[in-house]
């Protein structure tokens, strides 16, 4: 059976046209001279009504991101700075050194609370009360991350919103700096559509996509130091993972026993 | 706890919420309080008059959105008691270890099957020439869709330079992973660098992997080189996060 998939309704179909040619455009793959798909050939591909088609373009060129001239097409405009070519801008939120200047953060939540079921049901050894911390991440200004982070109770005690703040919310540099170095960081990725709240602190449109990013540090001694939840803006930030296989033979032959 | 937005805020918020349904606005926000516990399995949600106080909005839009988690077996409502979140259900999604590379193709490679649908010369985009110097402007093109039980997990475009492509022995077997068929051309992979992000599902995507136009998908590119460091091929992937798991562990 197929499932519908949780993004099935409720965004509408000019909505979703729209947050596709806006990613199109975002990326350059229409360059003038080159015109954006006709009209007639967006109603073909994506199986809709040419007023819907219109509403899309409607708010595109009400943005100034697209052109439309009489008689002759649609055209990509020369990109406002903030929607140029995808950038990313992991290094300077991640780099070992810590976030560089041009980052900064906007601290939206910094209290104690009881652990959350979903977090104590995948992890039972965090502990009862954990420190939340919700915050916005912007590089140059911009918005790129929208994070949510729970320390247990151990751990969170030391910091406070202040040095959090002068770090430029580089939590994990922050705890590794007050003695509680990561020693592994288990990643988990996902596509997640921008819920309203997400949406305004990014300032994407609701139901555009938002890349989501899961981390369970851990120090040492194995003991879980925080789980970050973070929603990025995915045209301002990738993760990279470099994989060396060593000697490809001997990797398929581990493999096969 | 969140401060009270400014009228700017405001405005912009309403500009960001356009073309979407009131009731989905409520989904989501209920939506999210369940999953992260902000509503605790087994206690009570708001009852209908208070959500339609707290968000202005009509019992019917309440409904709506209340209907379609109980759809979703995410609530329940008991007559005359009220409605409460019901205990999370995982679900079995196949997961995929970045840092458990040949482990994970070999799971991939007995687990799903693949079906090609595309295999002929084409331009390689732009956004994949850009992962290294030395990549072809046109290569051979293998476009696969791999399925769980029929179920469509992802769709993938591999471009491999023309000598290479030429070598690809016909039919060309569709299940093995780009890094077995290269193996098996006696050309073992010694790296591969990807990088994540994500993308909205454009008409072929959401026809080829059975979503609606714009849903949020998962995109590996990924750039695979030899021992001497030259590109093999470069592949981008398109993933439905709801059914594959993709997980990396780096150790610091």
């Amino acid at each position: 059976m197929t499932t519908t998939p949780k993004s099935g309704a409720g965004v509408s179909r000019y909505l979703r046209l729209y947050i596709v040619l806006s990613q199109a455009l975002a990326e350059g793959r229409f360059r003038a001279p080159e015109p954006l798909p006709s009209e007639p050939r967006l109603m073909r591909e994506y199986g809709i009504s040419r007023s819907t088609v219109r509403r899309a373009l409607a708010r595109l060129e009400a943005e100034g991101r697209i052109e439309r001239k009489r008689g002759s097409g649609t055209f990509a405009r020369e990109q406002r700075r903030e929607a140029a070519a995808p950038r990313d801008f992991s290094p300077v939120l991640d780099a070992t050194a810590g976030p560089s200047a041009a980052a900064s953060s906007r601290t939206i939540a910094f209290e104690h609370i009881a652990t959350p079921a979903f977090l104590l049901g995948e992890q039972p050894g965090f502990g009862a009360t954990a420190l939340l911390i919700r915050q916005i991440r912007y590089v140059e200004r911009e918005p790129v991350v929208f994070e949510t982070a729970y320390l247990p109770e151990a751990i969170g005690s030391g910091l406070t919103r202040r040095r959090l703040d002068a770090d430029r919310g580089a939590i994990l540099k922050v705890l590794g700096a007050l003695g509680h170095r990561s020693a592994s960081l288990e990643r988990e990725f996902a596509a997640l559509e921008a819920d309203p709240v997400a949406a305004n602190s990014l300032g994407l449109a609701v139901g555009a996509p938002v890349f989501n990013v899961r981390t369970l540090a851990r120090d040492q001694r194995h003991r879980i130091l925080a789980y970050v939840n973070c929603l990025y803006r995915p045209d301002r930030y990738e993760a990279h993972a470099a994989i060396d296989l060593g000697d490809p033979r001997r990797c398929r032959k581990r493999e096969r026993r | 706890m969140r401060p009270p937005p400014t009228r700017d805020a405001r405005r912009a918020s309403r500009r960001l919420d356009m073309g979407v349904a009131r009731y989905y606005r409520l989904y989501e926000l209920l939506s999210a309080a369940l999953q992260d516990g902000t509503i605790a399995p087994e206690s009570a949600l708001p009852s209908e008059p208070e959500l339609c106080d707290l968000h202005g909005i009509s019992r019917t839009t309440v409904r709506r959105a209340l209907d379609r988690l109980e759809r979703e077996g995410r609530i329940a409502r008991r007559r005359g008691s009220g409605t409460y979140a019901r205990p999370h259900q995982p679900v079995q999604r196949l997961c995929l270890e970045l840092h458990a590379l040949p482990e994970t193709l070999t799971a991939l490679e007995s687990r799903t099957s693949a079906r090609i649908l595309r295999c002929n010369i084409a331009p390689v985009p732009a956004a994949l020439r850009a992962l290294a110097t030395g990549v072809a402007p046109t290569g051979y093109l293998l476009q696969r869709l791999r399925c769980s039980q029929s179920e469509p997990l992802s769709l993938t475009s591999t471009y491999l330079p023309e000598p290479i492509g030429r070598r690809l022995r016909r039919p060309i077997p569709s299940r093995p992973s780009l890094m077995t068929i290269l193996d098996h051309l006696g050309l073992p992979t010694a790296t591969v660098r990807c990088s994540l992000g994500v993308a909205a599902a454009d008409a072929d995507a959401a026809h080829a992997l059975e979503v609606p136009l714009g849903a949020p998908l998962l995109r590996v590119r990924a750039i695979l080189t030899d021992d001497s460091g030259a590109p093999q091929a470069v592949m981008e992937s398109l993933c439905r996060s709801d059914r594959l798991q993709l997980k990396v562990l780096q150790r610091i």
